[in-house]
């Protein structure tokens, strides 16, 4: 009687089932734990925290876009003859990786806005990693223990360069073919194994005999990928696993993380911004138009064009090359070609210091303690003016790349804008690191939290003519750095003591542990002073 | 409320205040220098000389005519075709009164440089024996008469019609024989763009740039933008080679190949296909930097301001 079977059993509703899915899943794979250490991360409220998340988003959008474009473009240096809808290329000798890139631009339906959005995506997936490590660095997130995230995030900004470069390369454009002549020279010009690492690449002299194209796209879509999802993987494992870091503020402290848990709160914060990252990306996919590879024809290593700038993010590279005097070593029967200085020398350094720079920053300033609350850039000039220092070289660098652009628009001889370059690369950065130094300083004696004042100095002349000046008398709210009074305590209001017992994670206690400890605003929070 | 982190610059409403005049100081300078170009174009003071100069030469026109070569003395306004031969496959040769008013206008306008028989002087090259493409582009083109001498003369409105151009490249090529003719664009229509992208590439764009947006070379020379030039302006630049641009002659290149490349210039460079979107000024990836950055993470960044926590 299979009528009386089903009266026999509950009717379920639709949350019962959804439950009794879960517990099933749980049984046979153990969801609950990890769940509950994801449903229950604390993520500090501050905006500067979801500047990565603008590069995990783009990241997203490239991988979609990518799988989409990947359906349609022919990684193949065979030529053939153009039939497309682009009618002033009809008829000419085309590579099928050019001819496949036209076909996405014109006879795809969405495959313009497609691959439009997966190069503005690129390009501004590097932006949020340039300045979500710019927030890392200026505030000290990178400090112990968190040197290992450090070095998993630039390993990620090299091969996001690296296969922003591939990518740009696979159309097989005039001006990109242009880079990839750039890019054997530059290889070749590495010293002793330099030749044979560039014609083993190119599968002999430039341009080699078409492998190029493939072994690029193989790198582009599956090696380099792979990898940086890996990292990428791991650097948010670690991010869970090791804690937010967060900013000093009533009630925060090096022993716990207060801010929005994953539920409910922060997952819907971070599912807004997705949305919004993909609608940026997606207005300037439809709007902007970006690489219109149409205009420029099909790559011939015997054409070539005036003016051509790589993508952003290797223009300092490029700005490197274009200023670096005509100058060639000749030791023991070698030459180091002149392209190795510039070209991969100076990543080589550049890249090597950002990832020891924990290390060498401990080593120097003899920090070796553990720290969890973040410094205001204010608060360690030191830091922060080597980094603005570094910040200005780049810029100057990556300004160096447009000097015909900039000679151009202003009617200035191109020879004095790449002699101000030659110099101004060089000056300049000691320049703004001395001002972020002093201005760090005025900063600091602003005084921490708003509400207090400097002190006035007030010049006085006596009857003589005498000039002297001395403090204005203390009104309430002035901070008297020079006698290092003391700051009062902070009061926890009861807010946010109240934010603190409800939505705060101790450092070093897992997830699953908090509910057994009593809240942390009742383990007697203090601030904590900072050296 | 400091929330530009990275410069410790705090926001506040009055900082804001303090930094206005440096704006506006600095938004003028920045349109100043956007206007330096076109001011050094057109110089206001030359022109009012120039009217004064030709109120004196066109009083004494009748005896400078006399030193005209093959014009008459008797200025008839009649259309005698005895003047020079200006026009490639074109039979018919200026008429005298282009040649007498041509050397009115070159009296006024370029004599001062180029001498009175365009001879030449320390200052200016003999345009004797130029021909009539050399003489015909400088002038439409507005680069003569010179406004300043700099080192590469400028695109700028012309100061004599199409006509009045035609009667200064009557009187000039009146003086002496030899040089191109203005070469003949009718056949434009007829011509290949597909053939015309790939000569440009090969000859033109190493230095005026793929997108014809021109750039600059050295020294302060530097190739200019296309997406002005006239079909003929284009064809006569290629057979005349002006300034820094090398000449391309008959035997180098066929004038069903100039044909080719006028068509492309004309109408794929100067009306390009700009199916993405905005062309960000056909510049490449320095306009897509600057909008992937201030204008992507911009307002990415701004959201998140939105979104997050600012204290």
């Amino acid at each position: 009687m299979p009528s009386l079977l089903k009266k026999d059993k509950p009717k379920q509703t639709g949350a019962e089932k959804a439950t009794a899915g879960a517990k099933w899943l749980d049984d046979r794979l153990g969801l609950a734990k990890g769940g509950r250490v994801f449903f229950n991360k604390i993520f500090p409220d501050h905006w500067s925290f979801m500047l990565g998340e603008i590069a995990l988003y783009s990241f997203v959008v490239l991988l979609v876009t990518g799988v989409f474009l990947t359906l349609y473009y022919v990684p193949s240096a065979d030529m053939l003859t153009y039939h497309g809808s682009y009618a002033p290329l009809k008829g000419t000798q085309v590579s099928a990786a050019y001819n496949s890139t036209l076909a996405i631009s014109f006879d795809v339906r969405f495959g313009l806005l497609v691959r439009q959005m997966h190069h503005w995506a690129a390009d501004i997936f590097l932006g949020a990693i340039a300045v979500h490590m710019c927030r890392v660095f200026f505030t000290g997130a990178f400090r112990r223990p968190r040197e290992l995230n450090w070095i998993v995030g630039v390993t990620l900004l090299i091969l996001g360069i690296s296969n922003g470069f591939l990518g740009y390369s696979l159309p097989d454009d005039l001006i990109s073919g242009t880079g990839l002549r750039i890019m054997f020279s530059v290889v070749e010009s590495i010293p002793v194994v330099g030749t044979h690492l560039a014609f083993w690449l190119f599968g002999g002299n430039y341009p080699g005999n078409g492998v190029i194209i493939p072994r690029m796209f193989m790198l582009h879509v599956l090696l380099v990928p792979a990898i940086m999802v890996a990292l990428v993987g791991a650097h948010l494992a670690l991010l869970v696993k090791q804690k937010h870091t967060q900013f000093s503020g009533p009630g925060k402290t090096e022993k716990n993380v207060v801010g929005t848990p994953m539920w409910p709160g922060f997952m819907f914060k971070t599912q807004g911004y997705f949305f919004l990252v993909v609608a940026v990306l997606a207005g300037l996919g439809g709007w902007a138009q970006i690489n219109p590879i149409w205009q420029y024809g099909q790559y011939f290593p015997y054409k070539v064009s005036y003016a051509v700038q790589p993508d952003w993010y290797m223009g300092w590279l490029d700005g490197a090359l274009r200023i670096m005097p005509s100058w060639e070593f000749q030791n023991f029967g070698y030459m180091i070609p002149n392209m190795f200085f510039p070209a991969v020398l100076l990543p080589g350094i550049a890249f090597n210091i950002f990832i020891v720079w924990p290390f060498i920053e401990a080593k120097v300033r003899k920090d070796y303690k553990e720290h969890h609350l973040l410094e205001r850039p204010r608060d360690n000039p030191w830091r922060t003016s080597i980094g603005a220092g570094a910040l200005a070289f780049f810029f100057m660098l990556f300004a160096a790349s447009s000097t015909d652009v900039l000679a151009n628009y202003f009617n200035i001889s191109l020879n004095l804008v790449l002699w101000f370059f030659r110099f101004a690369t060089y000056i300049i950065p000691f320049f703004v690191a001395g001002i972020t130094y002093k201005i760090c300083l005025e900063l600091q004696a602003l005084g921490r939290y708003g509400g207090r004042r400097k002190r006035f100095n007030v010049v006085l002349r006596t009857a003589e003519g005498e000039y002297f000046s001395e403090k204005t008398p203390a009104r309430p709210g002035d901070l008297d750095v020079l006698s290092g009074e003391e700051e009062e305590p902070l009061e926890l209001t009861e807010e946010v003591s109240e934010k603190i017992r409800e939505s705060s994670e101790l450092i070093g206690v897992s997830s699953t542990e908090l509910n057994k400890l009593p809240p942390p605003a009742d383990q007697g929070v203090k601030r904590v002073e900072r050296d | 409320m400091d929330w530009l982190i990275f410069l410790s610059i705090p926001f506040k409403l009055k900082y804001l205040r303090k930094l206005l005049p440096f704006v506006v100081i600095a938004t003028v300078i920045m349109i100043a220098m956007t206007t330096f170009r076109s001011g050094a174009q057109i110089s206001k003071s030359g022109t009012s000389m120039e009217n004064l100069v030709s109120v004196s030469s066109t009083t004494s026109s009748t005896s400078s005519t006399t030193t005209s070569s093959t014009s008459t003395t008797e200025a008839k306004p009649t259309s005698v075709n005895t003047g020079p031969l200006l026009y490639e496959d074109s039979g018919t040769p200026a008429t005298n009164s282009q040649v007498e008013q041509g050397k009115i206008y070159f009296d006024q306008s370029c004599s001062s440089c180029h001498g009175i028989g365009a001879e030449g002087s320390s200052r200016a090259p003999n345009l004797v024996g130029l021909g009539p493409a050399t003489i015909d582009f400088w002038v439409t083109t507005g680069r003569m008469p010179l406004a300043n001498t700099i080192v590469q003369p400028e695109r700028k409105p012309p100061r004599y019609d199409p006509s009045q151009s035609l009667d200064i490249v009557a009187y000039v090529t009146s003086l002496g024989p030899g040089g191109p003719l203005i070469p003949n664009v009718s056949g434009v229509s007829n011509a290949s763009i597909a053939e015309g992208a790939s000569l440009f590439a090969l000859n033109c764009a190493g230095c005026h740039t793929i997108t014809g947006a021109g750039d600059e070379l050295a020294s302060g020379a530097y190739a200019p933008s296309l997406h002005q030039a006239t079909p003929t302006q284009v064809a006569e630049a290629i057979r005349t080679g002006p300034a820094n641009m090398p000449r391309f002659s008959p035997g180098i290149m066929t004038n069903a190949q100039v044909n080719d490349i006028v068509k492309y210039v004309t109408q794929s460079i100067q009306h390009p296909d700009n199916a993405g979107g905005f062309g960000l000024g056909g510049v490449g990836p320095v306009a897509e930097g600057f909008v992937g950055l201030l204008i992507g993470v911009g307002i990415l960044m701004l959201f998140a301001l939105w979104i997050g926590d600012r204290s």
